[in-house]
């Protein structure tokens, strides 16, 4: 028994471990901020002051780069002379919302693509103050997530998509409604939605959350890859989320001009459904005129809803059930 | 087949043994992971194959054996690389992360060192223990 107990030991331990380790990425409710209601709108007052043409501002500010390199950016019209028709759609109704201070126009859109249903949202905003952010329960942790129609009910949006979760990543930016709630370097992509209505993916080394608050950032978000930049698809055929394979539901977010966004999820993992590449996807939304777009946490994640009712078709644990979520983008 | 042969063919086999349960183990998580698959998980066997069975097969190919502190020692640090490198797959999976799991290397690195110290430090060959089988 004596020679028995190294093992045994050694054996409860690594078993009790695992045990703890799985609790607390999976169970353990960790609350690092409960109120996570108000917003930093300063960005927005110097705009106003500062900036009377939202959509060279941003271009100006954070693009010389591209612009040096024979890269600006392209107009609505001139990108959308390069692209494909869009593809035909199964259904399309339209909705004119209050977004607090203006009328955010919202048209939904049904396509079915690649043997995937897909579900566009074309939303034209006043401002991009009306596009705002909102955590599970309005508190930013760890394992803290409630369902994309919860929380978008419990803010009284009109139209939702689930957001990057945040909470399954120990790094990587967070800045939401203008606040820093996260400012520690990741791996992916950073998508900066900026105060003048424009977004612009950066690399996560290029500037902290506070340098990017100080740019005018409003949203960010850190899950990625960047599906498209001034037109041009930038994933490969192959590339994937983490070791995600081929096809799978999707939420993605992309511009036409500033205030102008288009937000798209896809079905998958369903007969009806195959779901869409990384690829597939970019291709789709620069089919339809999106000239900057970004993926956000997709899979069982993949949710969208508008007026009281989640759209898609969202797949959790092989049924067609909508799961928790960290975190949402709404208009509201 | 003497005592000791004995006993490093039944290291052999339990690592073998572990070497399948992680195998199957892995199939079967990543068959219900819908196309998400991770490296860590699908190669999680090799550990106890590559640093359980094989170095156990030289061991009774020169009819060495190290002694039983030092298998209780590399058996644990095998384990942990093993059971680390699963869980490390299933955080890839759903697509998370935790800092914790650095425990896993590092403990199942302290193990193996611990292991190969005491069996450059003993004196002389171990031999099994008298009352075995």
């Amino acid at each position: 028994m004596k020679r028995k107990l190294f093992p045994i030991c050694y054996g409860t331990a690594l078993v009790l471990f695992t045990a703890y380790i799985s609790l607390d990425t999976f169970v353990l409710r960790t609350a690092y901020q409960t109120d996570t209601t108000q917003m930093n709108t300063a960005m927005f007052e110097s705009l106003e002051t500062t900036q009377p043409s939202s959509e060279t501002s941003h271009h100006s500010r954070h693009e010389a780069s591209a612009l040096e390199a024979g890269t600006a950016p392209q107009t609505e019209a001139q990108t959308k002379t390069q692209t494909e028709a869009p593809t035909e759609a199964l259904t399309a109704s339209e909705t004119r919302a209050d977004a607090g201070d203006g009328q955010a126009q919202i048209t939904m859109t049904e396509y079915y693509e690649y043997n995937t249903k897909i579900y566009v949202a074309d939303v034209i905003l006043p401002s991009v103050q009306a596009l705002k952010t909102a955590f599970a329960e309005d508190t930013y942790g760890r394992n803290i997530t409630a369902k994309t129609s919860e929380i978008a009910a419990a803010h009284n949006a009109v139209f939702a998509v689930n957001g990057d979760y945040y909470g399954a990543q120990e790094c990587g930016c967070v800045i939401r409604n203008g606040i820093v709630y996260r400012d520690s370097k990741g791996t992916n992509d950073v998508l900066c939605i900026y105060a003048d209505g424009t977004m612009q993916v950066v690399s996560p080394d290029d500037y902290t959350a506070d340098e990017l608050v100080n740019m005018g950032v409003w949203q960010a978000f850190s899950f990625g890859p960047g599906l498209l930049s001034d037109g041009q698809i930038t994933v490969t055929r192959d590339q994937e989320v983490g070791k995600a394979m081929a096809s799978n539901p999707r939420t993605a977010i992309g511009q036409i001009s500033a205030n102008h966004f288009i937000f798209v999820v896809s079905d998958g993992r369903t007969q009806e459904s195959a779901g869409l590449s990384l690829y597939e996807m970019a291709a789709f939304m620069q089919s339809l005129g999106v000239t900057t777009a970004y993926s956000l946490d997709g899979g069982g994640s993949s949710t969208m809803y508008y007026n009281g009712q989640v759209v898609n078709n969202p797949t959790t644990g092989g049924r067609i059930k909508e799961r928790g979520v960290s975190d949402i983008v709404y208009i509201g | 087949m003497c005592t000791l042969d004995r006993k490093l063919l039944r290291q052999i086999l339990l690592h073998l043994g572990a070497a399948v349960w992680f195998a199957f183990f892995g199939a079967v998580y990543e068959h219900f992971s819908h196309e998400v698959y991770s490296y860590w998980m699908i190669y999680a066997f090799a550990f106890p194959l590559v640093l359980g069975a094989l170095p156990y097969t030289v061991c009774m190919m020169k009819s060495y054996f190290p002694g039983e502190r030092v298998i209780h020692r590399w058996n644990a640090a095998v384990l942990t690389w093993a059971v680390g490198s699963v869980f490390k797959g299933v955080l890839d999976i759903y697509g998370t992360t935790n800092s914790l799991l650095t425990i896993y290397p590092v403990a199942g690195g302290l193990l193996a060192a611990a292991a190969l110290a005491i069996l450059a430090f003993r004196k002389s060959p171990a031999s099994p223990p008298v009352s075995a089988e």
